[in-house]
């Protein structure tokens, strides 16, 4: 057989992947409806559902501030040495739980207000206290949006590390796993 | 000679498509559990409209574990590579347009990980490989036809 006789078989195949692709978009969509917690169908980013979270903790909704200050490795290493700082990861817990910065405490931003809430005595008592935030480097947002929060919420001095998980696990510093600190 | 090289393309599309299911099974199913981590990846890409972000993150997994099940069996295994095939292309474009934009996320194509451009690369890599691999199933599937037929 050749490529033209073969033609209404390619044609078949094709219109098998097409027909799959709306099988799987209908059970896709049935999946979802049973779902405890559905994905919204009109898809909501980070930011905005961030925001949506933000509303939970504060009567006023979210405004915005200056953004939060940055520093570097060898401030954040400091900051753990002399534990004089409030460190906050902003990673998914499935992530912290693989390894975090040694003292850390997981304040996700995906799950922000559940979150802020479990570690509220741990908060209050950094109210005064220097806070630095970060999630797993490179173009991650999470560490920003948290650290802004918290300025939202009366948190006076926070930063972000920049550099994140990613430059802290790179240098070869201790990591901490688990859920605990 | 013809007949033994025949038996060993069979063996190996054979090998190759148990190997396929297994990945696209593993996905899918991965996919599935956690919808909302894997649109947040689709939108990390910055290629999709939001009105299309969902719909996608929804039928995609699905489609995935079609695509496994489907390897499985000799009699849709065609329509199962190609499939794949497709699939492929598509991840590859995607991936290599944010490579090429200078961006570092998780593609999500495993499951949750931490934004890696070594990573991006590496998952490139894999999808010249499960395209390859696809379209060595589907045509060896359309010679065992095409001898059925004569």
């Amino acid at each position: 057989m050749n490529l033209r006789e073969q033609y209404p078989v390619y044609l078949r195949d094709f219109i098998g992947v097409l027909c799959l692709a709306l099988v799987s978009l209908a059970a896709g969509l049935l999946i979802n409806r049973f779902r405890s917690s559905p994905l919204p169908i009109v898809y909501r980013s980070p930011e905005q559902r961030f925001d949506a979270e933000l509303t939970t903790l504060i009567v006023a909704p979210p405004f915005k501030i200056a953004p939060a200050a940055t520093v570097g490795l060898a401030e954040c290493r400091s900051a753990v040495e002399n534990k004089s700082t409030l460190i906050l990861d902003a990673r998914p817990s499935a992530l912290f739980e693989q390894g975090h910065v040694p003292g850390a405490f997981n304040l996700a931003r995906d799950d922000f207000a559940h979150d802020y809430r479990r570690l509220d005595s741990v908060l209050k008592a950094a109210q005064n206290k220097p806070i630095i935030v970060y999630c797993g480097g490179g173009n991650c947002h999470d560490s920003r949006l948290v650290a802004n929060a918290l300025l939202t919420l009366g948190f006076g001095d926070v930063s972000v590390f920049t550099g994140g998980w990613e430059v802290w696990s790179a240098s070869s510093l201790p990591a901490s796993t688990g859920n605990g600190q | 000679m013809t007949a033994r090289s025949n038996w060993c393309g069979d063996y190996t599309a054979v090998a190759l498509s148990l190997g396929l299911a297994a990945v696209f099974l593993y996905a899918g199913f991965d996919k599935i559990r956690d919808p909302l981590q894997f649109a947040d990846s689709i939108a990390a890409f910055a290629i999709l409209p939001a009105a299309f972000i969902s719909p996608l993150a929804l039928s995609l997994p699905p489609f995935e574990v079609a695509c496994g099940l489907l390897l499985l069996w000799p009699s849709t295994r065609r329509v199962g590579a190609l499939a794949v095939a497709l699939i492929s292309v598509v991840f590859f474009t995607a991936l290599l347009s944010a490579l090429l934009r200078g961006l570092t996320l998780d593609c999500g194509c495993f499951g949750v990980g931490a934004p890696s451009r070594s990573r991006m690369w590496l998952e490139l890599g894999l999808n010249v490989v499960l395209f390859g691999a696809s379209v060595f199933i589907f045509l060896s599937s359309l010679a065992q036809s095409a001898s059925r037929a004569r």
